[in-house]
């Protein structure tokens, strides 16, 4: 009974202040189902702060592909003694951070002296598992390695190989450890 | 309450604003709203979130829902792409004959199906190109490589450009006398002489395929419209959608279904061609007064009889104008179809475009433009020219256009055949003149070109930064700054407020799909580079209309210059702009203002053309001056249809936006040029079309809505 007077109410509106009432019910349903939507889609701060992250490593990525592509392209060494290209401190740690390649050339190197290594890299069909390049800040050093394991033919033996990277390789567009010193 | 019933609109509308710019400004930006733009690019990054919608998973980043929706509608690209790769690969495989291997193979039936309209298609083409131009690829498919090589004789010799000249001076001449019989004279000299006959005869052909065909399927489809309401009502939306479809983005999934080539721009111009042809196939039916066709069933015709003798011959007039579209349709994809490997002037233009070669581009653009003027003239004549039904007329008399054109044939086979006398170490003139062998100004205009850089350089580049730094950036932040809840609230409130409950629903589904497509941000850098081009298009067109309108000479000289210039295929506008912009933001603005500006100035003159003689009469009767008969009077009646022809105006200015994306430009546009390059961009072609001709229909849904009503109200519905 209410709600039927309630409505011949509505009715007997001008048509002007219906509109009018229309206008700001839509608005409202409009504002309405995207706050629901929000809930269900929208991202928080936890995304705005994986985002900042991403935003200042590829700053950072940046800043170093701007320096490997003004190194020469070839060989660069942290040591004396030789024809390469001769990297100074600072660009040694750059170069090291910058770096997420080993090469096989210093796999296979590195392999030489470590025997147990070399044996189960040659009986997994060649394979790594991991690789790492880190700068080490105490000792001033930039160090590569790699893991091999056996698991993939029955061997349950797995070995961590790492040594300092003295050399790197750069293609122009990125660099790559070109020998690792585990001796 | 009582101002509120007084001025219900004025109050709708603040009420509107005032939620709009609240919401734009309670609304900050995202952060890291930047990377949103990895939504367009459909990029792999780890910081996306996921969803799976009928199998496929798209990537999004999740922002604040009011700032942008989420691309919800981010698989339906995918899900075009593998429907189509779906129903041409694995769709149906049935055994067909090979004729080349003379064995059965199986084939998905859609392949099938798209090989073998390829293969009609080239064959007409092939067919027409060497009537025109000569060649052996029509006989040797009736008969072999071997044959044709015993046979020399049999090679198609190609008309000589003389013949083809009598026959359009003759043709000109039966459709509308002299003065079209010189034009077309001209033309056909002048684009022999200038070396462009083979590209204009290759365009030719590929228009006298696709022309007729889209005629023969948008007459039946009209016709099917006409006499089913089914038909019309599933018909209604796509003929819509394609009306307001950029044609850049058909070219896409076409690309998938058939490949590249000129049979492919066949293809697509047909499905670009047929719906201003079934159109105006149903007005014309439509128009058919009730006695005619009362008059046509009491003469005991039957359903067919009724339609193809009392129907058709009535509606006659709008069926010819139908086909005066079509043709113009045609002509401005023989650009457009170029991107998709279509050979001719198209191809010349976009190759000069390409190398910068303004000169080249401007010859073979003037050969497009005359040519269309020349085709546009002569259907329109057509149209207009009335059959004389009971004319007693001589054997000459009937046949003289005819005969003439015998004669015309014999004297250019002979003259022809002299010339490989006359020409006995060179080219044979009377047959045809080669591309590098006609006169060329190309070197005058790039000489021109480099003249207009070197002095006004300075002037140029001013002019250039401050209308992007000043005027273009500022506008294009502005729309970028709209978060989606307040671009959707004023949509849908102007939907309301213009239409009802109706329109809002509407235009809410239409803003909402191209909220809810990952390429909302492009949208609105479309709408805003649409929006200059149409405010700066309005205000010429609306003052020189205005002003044209005065006198009936100007009136009649300015209507003559909007036909030529609408005749102009789209993308011949961007030489010019080229011409004195280079590749700037600026030029493709100015190609929007130039061939906007058109239906803007067009529907000005006709509107104010329509105020009755009698209300002028009365308002000089009660005194009023010409300035206040023109505001008072004539541009409140002449407003509905002035408003007309601002929706053209978005429409046009749409179009030409989307074709700059060939300058280069950042908006939707771009990425369909970016889609035509990629190997699954069919399903993003598509999608991103139909975005930009929703971006039309909201507007085209709104000034619609207001144009009845207001006409109601005037009382000139």
């Amino acid at each position: 009974m209410l709600q039927g007077s309630n409505l011949n109410k509505l009715k007997k509106l001008p048509e002007p202040v219906k509109k009018f009432g229309g206008l700001v019910t839509i608005t409202f349903v409009v504002i309405l189902s995207f706050a629901i939507l929000n809930i269900f889609w929208g991202g928080g701060e936890e995304l705005i702060e994986k985002m900042k992250k991403e935003e200042e490593r590829i700053a950072e990525a940046k800043k170093l592909s701007e320096l490997i592509s003004s190194l020469p392209s070839g060989v660069l060494v942290s040591f004396e003694g030789t024809d390469d290209h001769r990297l100074s401190e600072e660009q040694y740690e750059v170069v090291c951070n910058a770096t997420k390649i080993v090469s096989q050339r210093s796999v296979m190197g590195a392999n030489l002296i470590n025997f147990k290594a070399h044996k189960i890299y040659t009986i997994n069909g060649n394979k790594i598992d991991e690789t790492f390049v880190k700068w080490d800040k105490e000792k001033n050093k930039c160090f590569a390695g790699f893991v091999v394991s056996g698991n993939n033919v029955g061997v349950n033996e797995t070995i961590t190989v790492s040594g300092e990277a003295l050399s790197f390789f750069n293609t122009g567009i990125d660099t790559r450890v070109y020998f690792i010193k585990n001796f | 309450m009582e101002l509120l019933k007084k001025y219900p609109k004025l109050f709708q509308w603040l009420f509107l604003l005032i939620v709009f710019f609240a919401l734009c400004f309670s609304i900050d930006v995202p952060e890291t709203y930047k990377f949103i733009r990895g939504q367009a690019e459909f990029i792999k990054d780890p910081n996306q979130s996921t969803y799976t919608l009928f199998g496929k998973e798209v990537r999004y980043y999740a922002f604040d829902v009011l700032w942008r929706l989420p691309p919800l509608l981010g698989w339906l690209p995918i899900w075009v792409n593998d429907s189509l790769f779906f129903l041409l690969n694995e769709w149906m495989p049935m055994e067909f004959w090979n004729e080349d291997t003379q064995e059965f193979k199986t084939r998905p039936l859609v392949l099938q199906i798209t090989r073998n309209i390829t293969a009609f298609m080239t064959f007409l083409i092939e067919l027409i190109r060497e009537i025109l131009l000569g060649g052996v690829k029509t006989v040797v498919a009736f008969s072999s490589w071997d044959w044709i090589d015993k046979n020399p004789w049999a090679e198609l010799p190609g008309l000589p450009w003389t013949i083809v000249t009598a026959g359009a001076v003759i043709l000109g001449y039966k459709l509308s006398g002299k003065g079209l019989a010189i034009f077309a004279g001209l033309v056909m000299i002048y684009i022999s002489v200038f070396g462009q006959w083979k590209p204009s005869m290759q365009t030719l052909s590929f228009i006298l395929v696709a022309a007729p065909l889209s005629f023969i399927f948008g007459l039946t489809l009209g016709v099917m419209a006409y006499k089913s309401k089914r038909v019309e009502k599933a018909l209604y939306p796509i003929l819509l959608v394609m009306q307001t479809m950029p044609q850049y983005a058909v070219l896409v999934p076409a690309m998938v279904l058939f490949g590249i080539g000129d049979h492919a721009a066949v293809i697509i111009t047909m499905v670009v061609a047929i719906p201003p042809m079934i159109l105006l196939t149903l007005l014309g039916l439509r128009a058919v007064s009730s006695e005619v066709i009362e008059a046509g069933k009491m003469s005991g015709c039957n359903n067919w009889q009724l339609m193809t003798k009392v129907l058709i011959p009535t509606a006659r007039r709008d069926i010819l104008i139908g086909v005066n579209q079509v043709i113009m349709v045609c002509f401005s994809m023989a650009v457009i179809a170029a991107f998709i490997g279509a050979k001719g002037l198209g191809w010349n233009l976009l190759l000069a475009l390409n190398q910068l070669n303004i000169g080249l581009a401007l010859e073979a653009g003037l050969c497009i433009s005359m040519i269309a003027i020349l085709l546009d003239k002569m259907s329109l004549a057509w149209a207009n020219k009335q059959e004389d039904y009971f004319g007693n007329l001589t054997f000459f008399q009937r046949y003289k256009n005819t005969l003439f054109f015998a004669g015309a044939v014999l004297i250019g086979a002979i003259l022809a055949y002299a010339g490989s006398f006359l020409f006995k170490d060179s080219f044979n003139y009377f047959s045809e003149i080669p591309h590098n062998k006609g006169i060329s100004f190309a070197d005058f205009w790039n000489k021109g070109v480099d003249w207009i850089w070197d002095t006004f350089f300075q002037t140029l580049k001013i002019f250039n930064t401050w209308l992007i730094t000043e005027v273009l950036q500022p506008m294009r932040a502005l729309y970028l700054r709209m978060p989606a809840v307040a671009t959707v609230v004023l949509v849908v409130g102007a939907g309301y407020i213009i239409g009802g409950i109706r329109s809002a629903l509407v235009t809410a589904g239409l803003v909402l799909f191209i909220a809810l497509s990952p390429w909302w941000d492009r949208a609105l850098v479309t709408t805003y580079m649409a929006t200059f081009g149409v405010i700066a298009s309005c205000t010429i067109g609306l003052t020189v209309g205005t002003l044209c309108q005065q006198n009936q000479y100007t009136t009649k000289f300015m209507l003559a210059v909007c036909d030529i210039f609408q005749t102009f295929p789209s993308f011949v506008y961007l030489i010019p702009v080229m011409m004195l912009f280079g590749i700037t933001d600026t030029s493709v603005l100015i190609a929007v203002i130039v061939y906007a500006t058109i239906p803007a100035t067009r529907y000005t003159i006709e509107g104010l053309r329509s105020v009755p003689t009698a209300l002028h009469d009365a308002a000089s009767m009660s005194g009023v001056t010409k300035l206040q008969r023109l505001i008072n009077i004539e541009f409140p009646i002449a407003f509905p249809h002035m408003m007309l022809g601002v929706n053209q105006t978005i429409v046009f200015a749409l179009f030409m936006v989307i074709i700059g994306a060939f300058i280069g430009t950042e908006d939707l546009g771009q990425y369909i040029l970016k889609a035509l390059s990629d190997k699954a961009g069919g399903g993003k072609g598509l999608i991103l079309g139909i975005c930009v001709a929703f971006i039309a229909l909201i507007f085209d849904n709104l000034i619609r809505t207001w144009v009845q009503k207001r006409k109601k109200h005037l009382g000139i519905d």
